[in-house]
């Protein structure tokens, strides 16, 4: 239907006509002000003119169609949701908790205090989007806003090696050609594949997402935007908090806009501060109470014990969970054992037996020569790596580190033996 | 706005003249971040701190910036002395990598009293950056040290907290976007304060471990949460006394008596780039042999 057979005024629809909206669908996603302005004409009227256009068009395509462009019905955004993809964690409790991994098109706001891995968990996203269609991945590429300087590239090499070793190792039992693909991943790839931007004050950080929009839709293969961190900036120089809530109000719904039209997730990370409340001290969240309404998911990042642990404390369809993850130096794929003990120059090569291996607990034992004299207190760690174990019937991965701590003293050189039972394996293990 | 591609970022070291302390850092102190030195008193933060001013001059092949530094103190005097003979051993130890000068004539420094005099300084820093009057770039930038700015000044109030805490940010946002410019590394020294009863706001667990420990007392790092969200990377050094009697073998050539073994332990904290790692600067005081102190205390000998 044309503008043309609207029942309108004829000076209406000539200005109408003369200012280029010749369709209805042009009309239908706009506002009176807007419409006003354009014809020169009072907002009163322009109002008049759009519910008119809005009841037209309900008319011809029939009741089921929306009135507004762009809205949908919760069917059909049932609908939709099924076919929402998913960026893998690495960490399996980490996704079954969140539902298979980080979800596109929302805003999620990963937060924890310093040395909780949070750029850790950042680059691993940007590099897990990277995994190939083949593999189960999104194949997508990563945007990296980093504010604070953490980002470094060796880092990330390491990440990406530990995937690629994570993906062949995974894939080997299905494909028989995994060495071809094997040839085509490379780390170099990986990081090539990451745009980075480093942001040095908070006007850049603003003129940076509002220009992600343009940047994005010349770039469409963009899957994932990491934002290390959203906060940093913000914390500085804003004696006006009024003015900052607006600036960061403005940035969420920038992101959140961006997140809904390209169908990509929003990862921002975010600093912990301490807050005042009615004279105790308590941990939460920076940027204050009206930010935490800016984010679709917020996931909290703490420490219990010598474990870390991801609370996931707003979503708005999972529910509260916690899950145990780790960080670790390079993914292993069996069970390993290194005895990181100090100072090495004063330890020869140790060799650690597994004594025994129950149902939750394995007891090691390790043995280390001396080579320099004598040391007093030794203070040794012993750290086990074991990912992707295998059950032999029940099929279960489980996935972590730990570390123990020992100490062994001894006061002429030999040959100490000391026996230790690391404790807090998963259950599926 | 143009992304930068990772793969074309440098990630250069400077490292900090010992092989231990370098492998548990994977190759030094990195540029374009912040790294913090956290330690009570007598642990050699300083010292640690004026090695890496020497350091950073080695050439590149050798783990050096071949550049000069900067070193910002706030804790009085100068350790000019030790500069010195630091520098003395330093020369003959690498004599042909050196330029020709003396390695003193690289190192600027400046005494700074108080937080706002630091953030001038910074403002003015530039000039120095872009045309260094010697013929080496500035490249590491100490400052020893940021707690003793602070420590006198503001009071435990929420509103002197928060208006600690934006000048942190301040002084953290202006040294990042130095070190990017420039591609600095930057060194800032810490001090701790103890902890007193097993919770609280102080026993809050930040990085790796979930309490550090020096001299036998339970410590966390001076300035609070807000800071430790201003460092990329933080490393703590403590020290151990432990008094051992000489005939247990530990000294050569005993007489009887009692020696003190001082070990020193560097742990990272946290750090982007690297693992939960540690070790261990063994040193051993002598009673008689007072001397052996001024041995250099981070080489391998």
């Amino acid at each position: 239907m044309e503008v043309a057979d609207l029942p309108l005024s004829p000076s209406q629809r000539a200005k109408l006509i003369s200012a280029g909206y010749t369709t209805l669908s042009s009309l239908s996603a706009l506002s009176p002000p807007h419409l006003a302005c354009d014809l020169n004409i009072s907002e009163y009227e322009a109002l008049e003119i759009l519910r008119m256009v809005a009841s037209q068009s309900s008319k011809t395509f029939g009741g089921t169609k929306a009135i507004v462009v762009g809205a949908q019905t919760a069917w059909d955004m049932l609908h939709e949701e099924n076919f929402i993809t998913r960026i893998t964690t690495s960490c399996a409790e980490l996704d079954n908790i969140l539902g298979g991994g980080i979800s596109c098109k929302e805003v999620t706001e990963i937060g924890g205090v310093p040395g909780i891995g949070k750029t850790q968990l950042g680059i691993q996203l940007a590099v897990n989007v990277q995994i190939p269609v083949d593999y189960g991945g999104l194949a997508g590429k990563a945007i990296y806003v980093d504010t604070e300087g953490s980002f470094l590239p060796e880092r990330v090499f390491q990440i990406a090696e530990a995937c690629i070793k994570d993906m062949v190792e995974n894939s080997h039992f299905r494909r028989k050609d995994f060495q071809t693909c094997q040839d085509k991943l490379q780390p170099n790839a990986f990081l090539e594949n990451i745009f980075y931007f480093r942001i040095c004050s908070y006007t850049e950080q603003v003129a940076l997402i509002n220009y992600l929009d343009k940047f994005i839709s010349e770039h469409k293969d963009v899957k994932i935007v990491i934002v290390d961190s959203v906060t940093f900036h913000f914390r500085q120089d804003f004696d006006d908090l009024a003015l900052r809530t607006r600036v960061l109000g403005g940035l969420a719904l920038k992101l959140m806009k961006v997140a809904q039209k390209f169908s990509l997730a929003v990862v921002l990370l975010n600093q912990v501060t301490t807050k005042f409340s009615e004279g105790s001290v308590c941990l939460a969240l920076a940027l204050g109470d009206s930010w935490s309404h800016a984010c679709t998911n917020r996931i909290i990042l703490y420490w219990d014990g010598n474990e870390r642990y991801a609370y996931i404390d707003k979503s708005p369809s999972l529910r509260s969970a916690s899950a145990p993850y780790s960080i670790c130096g390079q993914g292993g794929n069996q069970i390993s054992f290194t005895l990181q003990s100090c100072p090495e120059e004063l330890i020869d090569q140790q060799d650690i037996t597994i004594q025994q291996l129950g149902e939750k607990d394995i007891y090691v034992n390790y043995r280390f020569n001396v080579i320099t004299g004598n040391l007093g207190q030794l203070n040794l760690v012993l750290a086990c790596q074991f990912e992707g174990w295998r059950e032999e019937q029940g099929g279960s991965v489980g996935q972590g580190t730990t570390a123990m701590r020992s100490s062994a003293h001894c006061s002429n050189a030999g040959s100490p033996l000391v026996g230790v039972r690391l404790p807090t394996f998963p259950a599926s293990v | 706005m143009k992304p930068e591609n990772p793969l074309h970022l440098l990630s250069q070291k400077c490292t900090t003249g010992c092989p231990i302390i370098d492998r548990v850092l994977s190759g030094g102190i990195p540029c374009n971040s912040i790294t913090e030195l956290v330690g009570e008193s007598g642990c050699g933060k300083t010292q640690l701190c004026l090695q890496l001013l020497l350091s950073a001059q080695l050439p590149i092949s050798h783990g050096g910036l071949r550049a000069s530094s900067l070193f910002i103190h706030s804790e009085f005097p100068f350790p000019l002395r030790r500069l010195k003979q630091l520098s003395l051993s330093f020369c003959s130890s690498h004599p042909h990598l050196l330029p020709s000068q003396d390695p003193c004539d690289f190192i600027f420094v400046r005494a700074v009293q108080s937080a706002e005099e630091l953030l001038v300084l910074f403002d003015r820093i530039d000039a120095l950056l872009t045309c260094p009057p010697s013929k080496l770039p500035v490249k590491l930038i100490v400052i020893d040290s940021i707690a003793a700015l602070f420590r006198s000044e503001f009071e435990n109030t929420p509103a002197d907290l928060k208006r600690r805490s934006s000048l942190f940010f301040r002084i953290s946002g202006k040294l990042k976007l130095q070190a990017k410019r420039f591609g600095l590394s930057v060194v800032v020294t810490n001090q701790v304060v103890d902890v007193m009863g097993s919770d609280g706001i102080n026993g809050l667990r930040v990085g790796n471990l979930s309490s550090l420990y020096s001299s036998g007392r339970r410590v966390c790092p001076a300035l609070g949460l807000a800071w430790a969200n201003c460092v990329n990377s933080r490393l703590f050094l403590s020290r151990n006394d432990e008094i051992v009697s000489k005939d247990s073998g530990l000294v050569d050539g005993g007489d009887g008596g009692t020696d003190v073994v001082r070990t020193r332990k560097l742990q990272v904290v946290f750090a982007p780039h690297l693992p939960e790692a540690a070790c261990n600067l063994l040193q051993i005081l002598s009673t008689a042999k007072i001397s052996r102190l001024t041995v250099a205390l981070y080489s391998t000998d």
